[in-house]
Formats: structure tokens, sequence, C-alpha cells
């Protein structure tokens, strides 16, 4: 073996790191990328074992020392591989024959990883220690620990400072042989079987999470509180403990906080001013912070049952209105938009006018949501916003929207669904109808009928003077029957009868939707109707008078 | 060697060592003929020899605490702890390091070598005995327990010292930069923690022995370290693994952080606390969650050094303080820091109570409370940890001669090693250890303990026999 040939498979090895460490950060587990350093390095690794059984990496500030040769160099800062593990106290590395590809794998993560940036409560010392590796050794300098030099040379001169008096020891020893009262004895027992099943128990109990227990000790420590200090502290604790349960994805846990805080709010005997600090956690809650968790909880595709949003959404407050809206253009599966969709609805009440400012969102489809929220809720506060909709660039907004006015109704609807009739877009002109229809009022079916009878009707589409008809079948009063009644009658003898015969058509198929009976005898006269259109739409119409339907 | 063939490999092992531990368990209660006997040595020779026909020859090694098959250091788990236990007893009664497996081996191979062992216990040299009987097997052979020598132990020990000392160090800043309002480095805490881990892993006892050091000008932080030193070697007693023995480690360093809140001038006050100074020392538990909070953003171990901190003076009836409105259950990692703080209290000097009680009378008053104060269940792990007679007991021997424990013996614990501090002729001495385990050519034990001793009394500086 020639020594040229190990020193250049450990110097190999050195650059298979170095390459590694960032490949694995880069790419993930499943690239081939990723998958190539991986087999590259254990090559590597494999080639220096047919020299050595181990490679022994002794580390310092700037280099990487190999049997008192120096195989890494590197005085900068930055991508410095001896730095990166000197750092935290890492002085010697060993990687034996027997190192396995996943055990290097698990090495290779650990040096990918970005100490100084991500928020870790390890250092490279202890990730290497936790993983108690069966084939990589590690040798650190705990002096990096001591938080004062030669503290152990002080403080065991200090303790040694204080001498024994020889002549206190041999008084022990004249003592000793006095009689004196006894100890009771301690035995040792032995450990049994169900000592070992009562342990294995405690510890199955034990590794379960403690955040329950915690906020029981916030809660009796809001008993044990005394001064404004104290509850300012709580407050935050509170506020943390909501915090990391939804990071922890724990939504329930969450929910039991703001209930139990709700149960302090609904006590009379608890002083307003204390309340005051409780209102601040659930009003925490709501803030965007905690409901962008909410967000990626719902956006991370585990089953939730919808009962556990809700029971949250119940304990919400105002504030919560906006950061919901906000996630529910951001969120990406439809399941997640429903549940927030959902929760607007039962949390949008207690802010309308902030709800409403979400028409004013960018973004089309938050704008519908929204107008379907403010539908949902229906609250005719939300009509004058709505009214601002109508024109919106995207006609899906629009057809929404004159949806929500007809189900809200209200004193500037009117003028607006009229206007709807006009739009050039058929969708949006059936929207404004339907909307009409839903009003249900005398002045919406005035307005429909006047259509009706305009001069232009017939020029509409079929299917449109068909949505016409349906649509004043709603109103089931007399006057809607002669209506229809006398439309049906009407012939035409000039050019265009074919259009009017489209509308007569449209009336019997009406007077079979408005279920008056008597317009049995009307409709049979009709059967024998030259117009096809007409004998088929009224044969209908008496089939559905007739069985009901 | 991949990952699955890797578990499976440990498995075999973990299995492979139970079988031995129940077998030589088992023959010491019946005689060779007992079914149970044979049946469950015959599950050990189908074992061995699968393992064999896999690996050509199994080496079976006691390398401190732990057993290691093939190099392979076999972890501890729950499930075999108390065969592991005894194994590791019955190796050391022996001063068996190694037993090798060669080719196949056979049912009367296995005969001989526990009949090898049964018969060493009763020698004067048990290992040369062992060895003899086993010289005609050729598929098994046996290698002593190797003895850390001298200079190593020194080295040891000079770890073990800087490990302490490290941990004393860094909570003495953690103490001062809470105070100050500055961050607290929590890697840091958790590198002191790790060294204090792998110690007790490997040398409990010296890191055991420091504890008994006391240090009454900087008792807080010695004492923070001390409940940490405990609980993580009560801890392993329970069989946690590395990464919760760290936990439990950190959490018992931090359950004292209320006390920074109390004026030294209280803690450190030479008479009896007035009604209000007690009510002040009340609140450290509070305090010390609250402190605990404040470290950093909430993450389990937060939650848990916080409720630690809160509940180690809760009693295991649910007395003590703080007192609550609802009994809260209180955790396991709260009952062996309680334990850990009451057994280091008791025998400190400290704020509760001025004269330090001697190792063995404060467990022996742990004992009354064992089942309303403590949990009898921890406790009786803590006295199999700590033996009758705890490192830094005085005692006077049948030899006449005075001496302090400096090492527990798990095996047999009322024979713990014992530094000569006064010989027989009442002549002051420093330096020579005995092991209570020695006997003379007629099998009598050379010393045995009359009666223990109160070293505070006397004001014996433990420090000058055990730094």
């Amino acid at each position: 073996m020639e020594i040229q040939d190990d020193l250049k498979a450990s110097k190999d090895v050195i650059q298979a790191l170095l390459k590694s460490k960032k490949m694995i950060r880069m790419y993930p587990s499943n690239n081939p990328i990723y998958v190539k350093t991986l087999e590259d390095t254990y090559a590597r690794f494999r080639d220096y074992f047919d020299y050595r059984d181990d490679l022994v990496l002794k580390i310092r500030q700037n280099d990487i020392i190999w049997e008192n040769e120096q195989i890494y160099y590197n005085a900068e800062k930055e991508d410095n591989l001896a730095l990166f593990f000197f750092k935290d106290g890492l002085r010697e590395l060993t990687f034996k024959k027997g190192l396995a590809a996943d055990e290097m794998e698990e090495f290779l993560k650990i040096t990918a990883m970005d100490f100084e940036r991500e928020v870790l409560d390890d250092d490279i010392v202890t990730l290497l220690w936790e993983k108690d590796f069966q084939n990589i050794q590690h040798i650190a300098d705990d002096m990096v620990l001591a938080d004062e030099d030669n503290y152990e040379v002080n403080a065991v001169e200090h303790i040694e400072e204080v001498t024994n008096d020889p002549d206190n020891i041999l008084k022990a020893y004249q003592d000793a042989f006095k009689e004196d009262e006894a100890l009771k004895d301690v035995a040792i027992i032995p450990l049994s079987d169900k000592d070992l099943q009562h342990l294995m128990k405690e510890l199955e109990r034990d590794s379960e999470d403690k955040t329950k227990k915690l906020v029981d000790i916030l809660f009796e420590l809001m008993y044990l509180a005394e001064s404004r200090n104290d509850f300012d502290d709580l407050s935050v604790y509170f506020m943390n403990a909501v915090e990391f349960s939804m990071t922890q994805g724990d939504i329930p846990m969450t929910t039991t906080i703001l209930s139990r805080l709700q149960d302090v709010l609904n006590d009379a005997n608890v002083d307003e001013e204390i309340k005051k600090y409780f209102r601040k956690i659930i009003s925490f809650a709501g803030s965007d912070s905690i409901i962008k968790l909410l967000g990626e909880i719902l956006d991370a595709g585990q089953e939730l049952e919808d009962k556990i949003i809700e029971d949250l959404v119940t304990h919400l407050d105002k504030n919560a209105v906006a950061p919901l809206m906000n996630i529910l253009g951001e969120l990406k599966s439809i399941h997640a938009r429903k549940v927030v969709i959902d929760a607007l609805i039962y949390i949008g009440p207690k802010d309308i006018m902030t709800l409403s400012k979400g028409l004013n969102d960018s973004r089309w489809y938050v704008v519908r949501n929204i107008i379907y929220i403010l539908r949902k809720i229906s609250d005719k506060r939300a009509v004058e916003f709505l009214l601002k909709t109508v024109r919106h660039a995207d006609i899906r907004v629009r057809k929404e929207v004159i949806r929500a006015l007809g189900e809200l109704g209200g004193g500037g609807v009117f003028q607006t669904l009229r206007e709807c009739l006009e739009d050039p877009e058929i969708q949006v002109r059936t929207a404004g109808l339907r909307a009409l229809g839903t009003v249900a009022s005398e002045a919406a079916k005035r307005i429909i009928m006047d259509r009706i009878n305009d001069k232009t009707f017939k020029e509409k589409d079929f299917e449109e003077k068909k949505e016409y008809f349906e649509v004043i079948s709603h109103w089931k009063d007399k006057e809607v029957f002669v209506f229809l009644s006398e439309t049906l009658k009407k012939k035409s003898f000039f050019f265009g009868s074919a259009k009017s015969d489209e509308a007569r058509a449209c009336a019997a198929y009406g007077l079979g939707l408005l279920g008056n009976k008597d317009a049995i005898s009307l409709l049979q006269k009709f059967k024998g109707e030259n117009s096809k259109l007409i004998r088929e739409f009224s044969y209908t119409a008496i089939k559905r008078l007739e069985h009901g339907q | 060697m991949d990952n699955k063939q890797d578990r499976e490999l440990h498995k075999h092992a973990k299995e492979l060592i139970n079988q031995l531990s129940v077998v030589l368990r088992t023959s010491q209660i019946h005689d060779a003929n007992n079914i149970a006997l044979v049946s469950s040595m015959s599950r050990l020779v189908a074992m061995i020899n699968t393992f064999v026909e896999q690996e050509n020859i199994i080496t079976l090694e006691l390398r401190g605490e732990f057993f290691y098959i093939n190099e392979y250091r076999i972890r501890y788990s729950l499930e075999y702890l108390l065969n592991f236990d005894f194994l590791v007893r019955e190796f050391k009664k022996r001063e068996l390091g190694s037993v090798v497996f060669r080719n196949q081996i056979k049912s009367e191979d296995i005969k001989t070598l526990i009949r090898a062992c049964i018969a060493a216990t009763f020698s004067q040299e048990p290992f040369a005995a062992l060895e003899e009987k086993m010289a005609d097997v050729r598929t098994i052979s046996v290698g002593r327990l190797q003895k850390v020598v001298e200079e190593d132990s020194y080295d040891v020990r000079k770890m073990v010292k800087k490990t302490y000392f490290n941990a004393v160090s860094f909570t003495q800043g953690v103490m001062n930069k809470m105070k100050a309002g500055e961050k607290v480095n929590i890697r840091k805490a958790k590198r002191v923690v790790e060294s204090m881990v792998d110690q007790i892993l490997e040398e409990e006892q010296m890191l055991l022995g420091m504890t008994a050091i006391k240090d009454y000008d900087e008792y807080t932080y010695h004492h923070s370290v001390n409940v940490s030193i405990l609980s993580v070697a009560l801890g392993q007693r329970l069989g946690l693994n590395r990464r919760l023995l760290t936990e439990l480690g950190m959490v018992a360093l931090f359950h004292d952080l209320g006390k920074m809140e109390i004026p030294n001038e209280v803690l450190n006050k030479p008479t009896n606390f007035t009604d209000d100074e007690w009510k002040m020392i009340r609140k450290h538990p509070v305090w010390g969650l609250k402190a605990v909070l404040k470290l950093k953003k909430f993450d389990d171990l937060t939650i848990k050094s916080a409720i630690v901190a809160f509940e180690h003076h809760m009693n295991f009836d649910l007395t003590g303080y703080p007192k609550v409105r609802k009994p809260l259950e209180l955790e396991l990692y709260s009952r062996i820091v309680s334990l850990a703080d009451q057994y280091d209290a008791m025998t400190s000097a400290r704020v509760y109570s001025r004269v330090p009680m001697s190792p063995d009378k404060a467990l022996s008053i742990m004992m009354e409370r064992a089942g309303t104060q403590l949990d009898p269940l921890l406790f009786k792990f803590f006295t199999n940890m700590v033996g009758i007679y705890p490192i830094g007991t005085l005692v006077l021997l049948d030899s006449r001669e005075l001496g302090l424990v400096c090492e527990s013996n798990q095996i047999f614990p009322a024979r713990p090693r014992v530094m000569i501090i006064v010989d027989n002729k009442g002549n002051r001495i420093k330096g020579a250890t005995v092991d209570l385990t020695e006997k003379n050519e007629r099998e009598i034990f050379l010393r045995s303990i009359s009666r223990t001793m109160d070293p505070n009394k006397y004001k014996i500086n433990l420090a000058e026999y055990l730094l």
C-alpha cells in the first residue's frame, strides 16, 4: 500500500463531503442528483476503507488533518468545512469501516443544515450525539460550554479552601464507638415485573403532549395572580400556548383554551379589568399570524372533521374576519376554502363592514366568495356594498352579486335589477330576472310583467322568454294566472307570429308551473293549436297540472 | 449492511442477550433437568446457531454497563431491562468480560458454560475458575472483564470533574443572564446536559460522587446541577433513552430558576425565615415556571421544563405547594425531579435546613415519605441507584477503620467501596480505597460496615477526599 493512495482517498472523501453538503441542501431526497451525490460520496468512503479501517479527521479552525497531513484548508469564513465543524467544539471525527449508507446519509443531512439561519436548538455536536451513530464517532471540546474561564480551577480551589480539621475527624472516630441513635435501615427492594409494567404504563402516558397540562397550570396561575404584571405575563403565555398548539396542528387545544377563557369572560365575579387581558388573548387567536397557521393546517391535506373548525370559529372574535379573508385568496385546496367560507359565514355578522371590504379584492374569486358569504349571512347592511360590485369586470362576480341582491332585497335593489335585465350578457339578464323572482314582491312582479308585455319581448331568445315565464310563475296569485292565460290566448296574424307563438308556449309552460288546475280547460283548447310548440307546451302543462308535479 | 438488516440483527442480538440472562437466572433456581431450564437452553442454542450461520462468530462483550455483539453496542430497551441488568451483574460478579461462540454449538456446550458460571460464583478467583471449566469446550471461549487502569481512571475523573464544573458554571451563567434580561443559549444547555448523560451512562458513580460535594456559597448552581445529575441517573434506571435523558436533565437543570427572584439576603439568611419570607420562598415554583416560559418560544422542552418548575414542590399525595384549585396529576419528570431535589437538598446546607443530613439519614427519611410525599415506585428505583450507603456516607467498619463511601455497589448494596480516612489505630490517613466485597482465604469478608455517621456533624469536607 502506498501512503499516497490512502492520502488521496482521504482527500477525496473531504471533497465528496463538501460537494454533498451543498447538494443535499439543494435537492429533495427523491431527486436523481441527490441520489447520485450520496452514491458518489459513499463510493469515496469505500475507496478509503480499501486502505484503512477507520478515517480519523482532526478538526482545526481552518484545516482538517489526517495522519498529520493537512487534507483541507480554507481561511475564509464562508463555506469553510473545518470552521463549520470547529465552531461548535467538534475536534475529531472518526468514520469506521462498517459505515452504512444510511448512516452516512444521516450524517450528511446534519452537515447540510444551516445552523446560522435556521432556528435550531441543537448544534452539530448535539445532532451527532443524538444520532448516536455506530460507525461515526466524534470528540468535542466542552470548554466552549463553561461560562467563565478557569471556572473549574477556581471552584475546586474554593471548595478545597475549607480544610478538614484533624481533631474533628479524630473526634468522629472516637464517637463512632459510642452508642447512638440508630437509623432506620433503608432496604433495597428488588424490582419486580409488576413494577416494570407499572413503569411502562407511566412512560407511555408520559409520552403524551403536555400542552393541556401547561394550560391547566396557566388557569391555576390566573387565580394566583396578584398584579397587572402577572396578568400581562399570563396573557403572553396563553398567546404562546395558542400559537404553539396551532403550530402543532392542534386546533382542538386552541379551542379548549379559548372556550375556557370564554367561561372566565362569562363569569360575573371576574373583574372587568382582568377580563380585558383575556379578550386580548381571544383577539390574538384571530390575528393574522394564527389564522395563517390555520390556513397551513387546512391546506396540509390532513382530514379534519368540520366540527373541529366550527368549534374553533365559535370562539373567534370579529378581528378574525380580515385574516380569514386574507387566507381565503391564498388557500390551495377547495375544501380548505369551503371551510374558511363557512367560518366567515359564521363570524362575518360580527363585522359586516370589514367583510364587505373584501369586495374590493383584486382577485375575482375572492370577491365572488365574499358575495356568497354576504348572501348567506343575509344582512341587509351588505346591500350598499354589493350594489357597488354589480359592475364588476368579471361576469362570474356579477352573476353572484345579482343573486345576492335578489335574496337580500331592499331599496336600491330594484333599479339595479331592472338595469340588469338590459345587460348585453344573457347570463346577467337571467341572473337579474331570477333575482327579481327571489325578491318576490309586487314591484318585482310588475317589472317582469311589464317586460313580457313590452313589444321588444318577442325578440328575445326562446330560452330567455321561457325563463321570464318560469320566474313569473313564482307568484301564484290570480293576477299572474290571468296574465298567463291572456298571453296564451293572444294570437298574432302578422309577421313574426312564430316569435309570438314562443311567448304563448312559454305562457302555457308558466300555467303548468303555477299549479292552478283551473288552467286545464284553457290549455285543453290549445292542444290542437297549429303551432307545434304551443301544442307540446300545453300538453306538458296539462300533464303537470293533472299529476301535480 | 442495510438498515433493515441492521435492525433485524439488533433485534436478534437483544433477544439473544435476554435469553442468556433467562437461562442463567433459571439455572440458579432449578436443577439441570428441569423442563423450564432445558427448554430455555434449547431456545438459546437455536438462537446462537442461527446467529452463527449469518455471522460465523458471535462475540458477546461487556464494556462498562453495555453489551456489545460483534462490536455493535446493543441498546437497552425497557422490555428487557431487568434481564439485561441481571446479566451485567452476573458477568461482573464473575469478572467475565466476553463470551465468544464459534461454529454450531450443542446443548452440552451451553450446559457446561452455565455450570461453569454457577461454580465460579463460589470461587475466590471467579474468572479463573470459569475459564478453567470452559477449557475443553471448543465452540465457546470466555474473556476476562477489562478493568480500567489507574491512569485511565485518573483521566476519567478529570473529565467527570470538568463536566461537572462546566455545568455549574453554565448554570450560574444562565441565572446571571436571565437576571440581566439577556438571552440564554439553549444549544449550550443541551451540550452541558449531553455531557452529563454520557458520564452517567459510562461513569455513573464518579458523577454521582460529584453531587456529594457541596458548596454552600454556590448552593443554587450546584444544587441545580446535582438535581440534574441525580434525575438523569434515575432516568437511566427507568430505561429512558439518551434523548429523553437529555430532556430530563434539561428540565431538572432549570427546575429552580424561580429562586433567582429571591433576594440573596433572604436565601442566605443565617436565622429562621419570617412568615413573609416563607411566603416568598413558596412562590419560587411559580416564578420558575414564568422564567422558563420566558427563556424561548414554546416547544415541548419549554413546556415540560415549565411544568416541572411549577410542580417540583408538589407531593405525590398532592399536598405541598403551590396550592392549586383543581388537583393536578403530577408528571413523571416532576416526580423524578422532586425526589432528586429532596435528596440533594436534605444532604446540603441550604435555606430549608441549615444543617445538612448524612446521605443515609436523608434516604431513611425519604423512605418514610415514599407513598405520601414521594412516588414509592420511583423511590424504589432511586434506592437501587444510590444504594443503602450513598456516596459521601461516613462509615465505621468492623475493622475499626473510619471511611467515606466513594462508590456504591450495584450488586451488593451493603458492600460499597470505601475510602479510609482513619485507620484501625486511630491515625488519620487519606487515599486508600477498599472494596467491601473483598474476602479472606476463609471466604469471610475482610470488612463490613458497623454503623454510619454524619460527616456534617464533624464538618468533614468531602471535597478533600472525593474531588
